[in-house]
């Protein structure tokens, strides 16, 4: 049993073709919001990545004559109180967006598959350890947990990804938990204990690919959730530090004092978080219904 | 199933223990404590008066025994007393969960009325428009930081009505005490409608391609009674897991909307405690969620045995 | 000289009688005003900050104090409170008080001397029950003792001459606390002689004071009560003052882009911006390398644009000058040729930095060596900003320096550590006058010298001002003291700040002290057109 076979997934819903652009042209067209997603998305990380090169001005320097300028030819998206350009802070915050959202995403998911795995699968002592490690994890709330990191070792990128990846991993390790209990009574793990396959073996081949779709949905969902949430910290004044420019800071701090002055001040960070939230969303949802094995006849 | 459920109500023990112990060890490695922010008010730190203030709040004895003299208490009922106001800290914690319930029981109840109804109807109509434009709505709901929500609903509130809903302990009127509480409720409730409508969804469409649900339609049971009767009541137990979940964290998104709404709950007092490092405050406060999020881990469980006749809790 | 005094004071409190009974007041109405944040605990003595004092300043009298309508402070706006009179001895070293008869404090005991020698006894770490802090001690470190005289009559006894003494006890940070009353009860449910009675104070929530009936001043105060809602949100409060939710913004607290937003949605609202008398300036760590050179300190004095830091932080409307809060608000401000003369006061801002520049080099610094350092400052928006623009400021000579943002509970046992090399920090003063901000910043003791700028010299300076007398050769002096120590770049002052406060067009009475935020709020005449 293949864990997840796309060709002929793809061939069984006429797909003249399983390799190349032409099965590419398949997806878009059979998922369009998807392909919507995965565009924003591939925008938003050609943006973190190229920040540098597409970025007009310095994103941290200060000009005190071109002040709340509207946007214009030479600022695109008009200057800040600072008379910072928002172009460039717009790009250079989703490099800190995507370094918050992957980050945190990868290492709760990650810590999270372990444990809701290991936890399903072998039950028995294993099961009750982490179920209580479970437990705990998820007895302190997110921003419980952010505020004593933040506290405790000062605000800084990392420790926002470390905060915001923790309360991931009881979230995943339950779903995933959940997921192996009902998967480890279906016939085809059956089939394969009779056939003297080892736990192991089961665990890994059968059970986890098994799996993988609620993971997806979780995980996409979790992305966009990690830039939000760093965003609801920074309005509570506990986010990513100045002077990186963090979306959530831009908005939350600008929402009130600049609304009407300064629209735009408010607007672009505010479309930026929706955006690259929804993007990831619609790609998320649209992978979901590609990858979940259970499609097959 | 009796001696499971014993069982696991030593095994909540246990846990509320360990986040005690974990609560405590992270507040006392966090440097600077209560002395150091009340004398930041003060704008210097005296030595003599700080080693005097630790001594007369007990934090200059050793980690042990202030964790035994906190449990202590605790299972005397005895709290001990807020470092900033003074007061017992029952009474500062007390009369704030009340409101903030109100506000979660209200934020769950509007999601699940709308997040379960619209995930099924967009699982059963996969692909068509309605499907589409209602994972757009939900999409969206997802992707609005919650404090922004929050805001553009008092801004317009005050552009629009000239008025805005804000709390008051002693509402004049049914209708004010409505606004005051579902209003923010309808903000924080947004998100986790749009969160159990996904995965109402997503569940519903996997279960819709189980073989039992095919070999119902092969026999010939109508499209209503497959999707309701068969499909929904095997695709709840991911979305009352979610709500579970979704009750304990509620409190994430209720500490920016009491904040936002200006609404003197547990949430907001808990992140005020934290910057003050009222230390009887936030470990009773801390231990209180514990408690609430143990025991509803527990309602979900003792739920999913009783729904999904494949799991059997046994000894 | 002692009866012309007594004689002014007396046409002073007549001045101060007539004024409460005009006919059109209104009596009756709460007044709902916003609070910015939760104070620490309702005792003012044990506070700095006036986020105690606005709330609690209604509970309370002071021995004198500022005219409450009048809004610059200054020696001759000092006006009776609980002292009928008050009258300096030849020598100038003893200043006696003839205390008002049949005060009540608001749990119906009589007021008398003894509770005056308790206040200031305590305030001075003599008596048996102590503050749990104590941050205004050093007000009183020429006060040798307070003796009574009878039931109605104390004097404060000095080492030394210092007329100032009379503003420090005007001030809204020196109220008469209650000998009966312990200080922890005064921190949780305070009881005065003033205006308005203690109702309750939820941390977080709230804070209600009710109408004093029996208040020794006659038909005062007009208000049935007044009653914070504590909001931290900004944009909250601001939206429910939009929306008549409140009477009053918490005062001196709403920003100038605010303010525009205010008047752009409640046109009706009344709205001033006055200086409030804190300087945003720049802590330098001189006891280690690279500040412990006078040339880098004095490159980086250079480097400052100020009017950038006003016209971004401020839209052009806050004040630059030395220690001393700048004219016309500042009564002590040295004249603007004199502060030109200071450097990095000069208006040629590119003369000045290429100036700084030719010193960084002289130290060893250039375009191809820059000098790496970190800027420490709290994680508060009126903190960072100002450092955000400063480090870019710095760029300019060589400089690049790094932000640090360091949690408010950790920012003062940093400080105290040394554990920075600049710091940006903003400084509050409550009364206008030079003994206040000279001796607590810049005294070689003084708790709250974070620096720890210590010149014998000027420290002589600053008593000689202090016991001067006449107030023209005082102000004399204080502009020799306030340049030099602008000079030795002891703690760089970038501006002076200025804050908004905004009030329904019914509500009168209301006076924004121009020269500190920290006197004005004792309520008492306020009342609503309603």
């Amino acid at each position: 049993m293949d864990a997840i076979n796309y060709d002929i997934e793809l061939k069984r819903a006429g797909a003249n073709s399983t390799h190349g652009w032409r099965k590419l042209t398949f997806l878009a067209q059979r998922h369009m919001l998807g392909a919507v997603g995965l565009v924003i998305m591939l925008i938003f990380v050609l943006t973190a990545v190229s920040a540098d090169f597409i970025s007009r001005f310095d994103p941290l320097s200060v000009d005190s004559t071109h002040r709340l300028a509207a946007p214009d030819a030479r600022h695109w998206m008009g200057t800040d109180s600072f008379g910072r350009d928002v172009w460039s802070r717009i790009i250079h915050g989703a490099r800190i967006s995507l370094a918050v959202g992957i980050g945190s995403t990868a290492l709760g998911s990650s810590i999270g598959v372990i444990i809701g795995l290991a936890s399903g699968y072998l039950s028995g002592w294993v099961d009750l350890v982490f179920q209580r490690l479970i437990d705990i994890l998820q007895a302190l709330p997110l921003l419980v947990l952010a505020l004593v990191m933040t506290a405790a070792l000062g605000p800084s990128l990392p420790n926002v990804i470390i905060a915001i990846a923790i309360p991931l991993i009881p979230i995943v390790a339950r779903v995933i938990r959940a997921n192996t209990l009902a998967l480890r009574e279906l016939p085809f793990v059956e089939a394969a204990k009779s056939i003297g396959m080892s736990e192991m073996r089961i665990a890994l081949r059968h059970v986890l690919p098994n799996t993988l779709a609620p993971l997806i949905v979780l995980a996409t969902a979790q992305l966009g959730s990690a830039i939000l949430t760093e965003a609801s910290l920074s309005f509570l004044g506990l986010g990513i530090p100045e002077p990186y420019p963090s979306w959530g800071r831009m908005l939350s701090e600008s929402a009130a004092e600049y609304v009407r002055v300064a629209p735009w001040l408010v607007i672009f960070p505010g479309v930026a978080i929706s955006l690259a939230v929804f993007g990831t969303n619609l790609f998320g949802d649209a992978l979901r219904d590609i990858l979940d094995p259970r499609q097959r006849g | 199933m009796f001696a499971y459920i014993v069982r696991r109500l030593v095994l909540m023990l246990v846990t509320l223990f360990g986040i005690s112990v974990i609560i405590f060890v992270l507040l006392r490695i966090v440097p600077g404590n209560i002395v150091d922010i009340l004398f930041d008010a003060a704008g210097f730190v005296d030595k003599a008066d700080k080693a005097n203030l630790e001594r007369e709040l007990g934090l200059d004895q050793s980690i042990v025994v202030q964790y035994l003299h906190w449990i202590g208490g605790l299972l005397r009922g005895d709290l001990g007393y807020s470092y900033v106001s003074e007061k017992p800290a029952l009474e500062e914690i007390l009369p704030r969960i009340p409101i903030t319930a109100r506000l979660a029981g209200l934020a769950l109840l509007f999601s699940a009325m709308f997040g379960i109804p619209l995930g099924v109807i967009s699982a059963v109509n996969q692909g068509t428009r309605l499907d589409y434009a209602l994972r757009v709505v939900s999409l969206s709901g997802l992707s609005l930081p919650s404090f922004w929500l929050g805001l553009l609903i008092l801004m317009a509130s005050v552009s629009l009505f000239g008025t805005m809903p804000i709390f008051n302990p002693n509402p004049q009127t049914f209708g004010q005490a409505l606004a005051i509480y579902c209003v923010p409720a309808l903000a924080v409730g947004f998100r986790s409608a749009a969160l159990v409508m996904r995965i109402t969804r997503s569940s519903m469409l996997e279960i819709l391609r189980q073989d039992y649900i095919r070999t119902a339609r092969a026999k010939g049971a109508s499209e209503t009674t497959v999707n309701y009767q068969h499909a929904l009541k095997n695709a709840i137990l991911p979305v009352i897991t979610v709500i579970g979940i979704e009750a304990a964290f509620l409190i994430g998104g209720l500490i920016v909307t009491e904040t936002v709404f200006n609404i003197p709950g547990v949430a907001r007092f808990l992140v005020e405690a934290i910057r003050w490092r009222d230390y009887p405050i936030v470990q009773n406060l801390v231990m209180f969620i514990a408690v609430v999020v143990v025991v509803a881990n527990f309602t979900v469980d003792m739920l999913y045995a009783a729904l999904d006749p494949r799991i059997r809790y046994t000894d | 000289m002692r009866r012309a005094q007594a004689f002014a004071v007396a046409i002073l409190s007549l001045l101060a009688a007539s004024d409460v009974t005009s006919a059109t007041e209104k009596q009756g109405g709460i007044l709902r005003v916003y609070h910015r944040d939760s104070p620490a605990s309702a005792s003012i003595h044990e506070e700095a900050t006036y986020s105690t004092n606005v709330p609690f300043m209604p509970v309370f009298n002071n021995l004198v104090i500022y005219k409450q309508d009048v809004a610059q402070n200054s020696l001759q706006s000092i006006v009776p409170d609980l002292a009928e009179s008050w009258a300096w001895s030849g020598d100038n070293k003893t200043l006696s008080f003839k205390l008002r008869q049949g005060v009540k404090w608001h749990d119906g005991k009589p007021f008398t001397s003894n509770d005056v020698k308790c206040t200031f006894d305590m305030l001075m770490g003599k008596s048996a029950q102590k503050f749990r802090k104590n941050p205004r001690k050093s007000w009183y470190d020429q006060v040798v003792d307070v003796t009574t005289n009878g039931d109605f009559e104390v004097a404060f006894n000095l080492k030394r001459p210092q007329p100032a003494l009379l503003a420090l006890l005007a001030s809204g940070y020196t109220p008469v606390y209650p000998c009966h009353v312990s200080p922890g009860d005064m921190r949780t449910k305070p009881v005065g002689t003033g205006p308005f009675k203690f109702v309750e104070f939820k941390a977080n929530e709230s804070i209600k004071l009710i109408r004093n009936p029996d208040y020794w001043k006659k038909a005062l105060p007009h208000l049935d009560g007044i009653e914070f809602t504590i909001i931290p949100n900004r944009s909250t409060a601001i939206l429910a003052f939009v929306a008549g939710k409140f009477d009053m913004t918490f005062p001196t607290e709403v920003s100038i882009p605010l303010l525009k937003d205010v008047k752009t949605q409640a046109p009706n609202a009344v709205c001033v911006v006055e200086p409030i008398n804190v300087s945003t300036n720049i802590i330098v760590n001189s006891s280690a390398p690279p500040f412990d050179s006078l040339d880098i300190r004095r490159a980086m004095a250079l480097a400052l644009d100020r009017k950038a830091f006003v016209s971004i932080l401020f839209e052009g409307q806050a004040d630059i000058g030395g220690t001393m809060l700048p004219a016309p608000a500042g009564l002590w401000a040295m004249p603007k040729e004199m502060l030109e003369t200071i450097p990095g006061y000069g208006p040629d801002i590119n003369a000045n930095r290429e100036e700084a520049r030719k010193l960084m080099q002289k130290a060893g610094y250039g375009p191809n060596k820059h000098l790496q350092v970190k800027v420490s400052t709290r994680n508060i928006p009126i903190y960072r900003d100002p450092a955000i623009i400063l480090i870019d400021q710095l760029k300019s000579i060589y400089i690049d320096a790094d932000l640090e943002v360091v949690e408010t509970a950790n920012w003062f046992s940093k400080v105290a550590r040394k554990d920075y090399t600049l710091g940006l920090n903003l400084t509050g003063n409550a009364v206008d006058d030079p003994d206040q901000s000279f001796y607590e910043n810049y005294s070689c003791n003084s708790e709250r010298n974070y620096t720890n700028y210590c010149n014998a010299e000027i420290e002589k300076l600053f008593d000689q001002q202090s016991a001067e007398t006449d107030v023209s050769k005082r102000k004399k002096l204080v502009w020799d003291i306030d340049k030099k120590l602008q000079e030795d770049v002891a703690r760089p002052i970038i501006f002076h700040g200025r804050q908004g406060s905004c009030w329904q067009p019914y509500v009168k009475g209301i006076t924004i002290m121009v020269n500190s935020s920290y006197n004005g709020y004792r309520y008492e005449d306020v009342w609503m057109d309603k």
